[in-house]
């Protein structure tokens, strides 16, 4: 049998997913080709600390309002070798399913004291750590009353590693009829941010969400 | 923690989930659409034909695709891509990253770069990687009308004959080109496929 492109899938009830989907097969890449589809992005410089703190505007401001967590994680390919150096960005609602991105056209309340957004770099041993407040569901549909869970939005780049991803809650209500959870299928439980107990640290618990990256896009390939 | 997959060995990858709409703005501050000068004052230029990509990006009832991410990656103008690999390259342009980021209000874009050089038997091409609302990233990669080595190019190839017309970026005008990417449905730019590849 010849092997074939990924066919990719429609979120049910989504429809920006139903407006952009391509409805083709992907092509597979030959070889010959494959390696210039591995970008080598610049490095940003000059990352200030603090932005992987999302529960304050600023060091020395006021907390954010809801419960502050911990999420940490260790970000690597297939094979469990650590991918250093990879910025990841994270954005997450409020704790009332707000985000302060000028298009939430929502209306559901802000916090003036988060933003929400947050950016940091793998280590040596690929691990990453954002605090942030833990996010409020949304109803992103009230036309058919479809919500989304709670979740964190994550891009890995920087180097070859990219990865556009979601981590999302243990038990939500809402996760089983969110569309691109669906799609997802029994693989879910990867995007899932294991909960774990913070005891003497000023947090409502810890979150840990290691982030594997697959095919070849984590690592320059002679670089393996 | 991990999760092996025990049929290879291999640890089961993240899934990927769509970008959704809010992908924070200022993550793109430092970004960049325009590879053809060089940032800070410098005076020194790439080397190369300077040129000007006109671009949109539509979905499947010909709408503008708004607030979608774009990422570009090309090879020089003598065919080098700027990687580790390359670092000693006596043909690497120092002032040539090759990589731009771009996030479009509207679905427009005006790429400002330099005409990528034939690389072996690749044809000059410049990879688009789309993050948008509501799908995984997808990819694809640009040709030049008419190029000579259109013909030969591996991934051209690949593509069915009839399709690689959607991937041909057009000259307009003296150093100006247009493409029109389609999502989804009728003219559907062809997309790649990064992860099984
Ligand atoms: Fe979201």
């Amino acid at each position: 049998m010849t092997k074939l492109g990924r066919q990719i899938e429609i979120g049910p009830t989504d429809n920006t997913s139903n407006e952009r989907t391509p409805r083709n097969r992907l092509h597979l890449i030959p070889d010959a080709a494959r390696a210039s589809f591995v970008p080598w992005a610049p490095r940003i410089q000059g990352l200030d600390p603090a932005e992987a703190d999302l529960t304050r505007l600023a060091p020395g401001r006021p907390r954010a309002e809801g419960d502050p967590i911990k999420v940490t994680g260790k970000v690597m390919d297939e094979f469990g070798r650590p991918i250093r150096n990879s910025i990841i960005e994270i954005w997450n609602a409020n704790k009332f399913g707000r985000y302060s991105h000028i298009e939430d056209h929502s209306g559901l309340q802000l916090d003036p004291n988060f933003l929400g957004l947050g950016r940091t770099v793998s280590n040596d041993q690929g691990e990453y750590e954002f605090w942030t407040i833990r996010p409020g569901a949304y109803l992103a549909r009230p036309d058919i009353n479809r919500w989304r869970p709670k979740h964190i939005h994550f891009s890995i780049r920087g180097g070859s590693s990219r990865l556009i991803t979601q981590m999302y809650f243990d038990g939500d209500e809402h996760n089983d009829t969110d569309p691109m959870r669906i799609l997802m299928g029994d693989n879910f439980h990867v995007n899932i941010g294991k909960e774990y107990e913070t005891p003497d640290e000023d947090f409502d618990s810890g979150y840990q969400f290691d982030i594997v990256i697959g095919g070849k896009n984590p690592t320059f390939f002679e670089n393996i | 923690m991990t999760h092996s997959n025990k049929k290879i060995n291999r640890l089961i990858p993240t899934n990927e989930d769509t970008i959704g709409p809010y992908y924070p703005i200022s993550f793109c501050d430092g970004d960049s659409i325009d590879m053809a000068t060089t940032k800070n004052g410098i005076i020194f230029k790439p080397e190369g034909e300077q040129i000007k990509v006109n671009g949109c990006v539509r979905d499947i009832n010909g709408n503008l695709a708004n607030g979608v991410l774009l990422e570009f990656w090309q090879a020089n103008a003598k065919g080098v891509y700027r990687t580790p690999d390359n670092i000693n390259d006596p043909d690497i342009d120092p002032w040539f990253t090759g990589y731009g980021r771009y996030r479009t209000m509207d679905g427009n874009f005006t790429l400002k770069t330099i005409k990528p050089g034939r690389c072996g038997d690749r044809a000059p091409n410049i990879t688009l990687t789309i993050f948008s609302d509501g799908i995984m990233r997808v990819v694809t990669q640009l040709f030049f009308e008419n190029d000579p080595a259109n013909d030969q190019d591996p991934l051209l190839q690949v593509v069915p004959e009839d399709l690689r017309e959607r991937l041909m970026i057009k000259k307009t005008k003296e150093n100006e080109y247009f493409i029109e990417i389609i999502m989804a449905g009728e003219n559907e730019t062809p997309f790649f496929d990064d992860l099984l590849s």
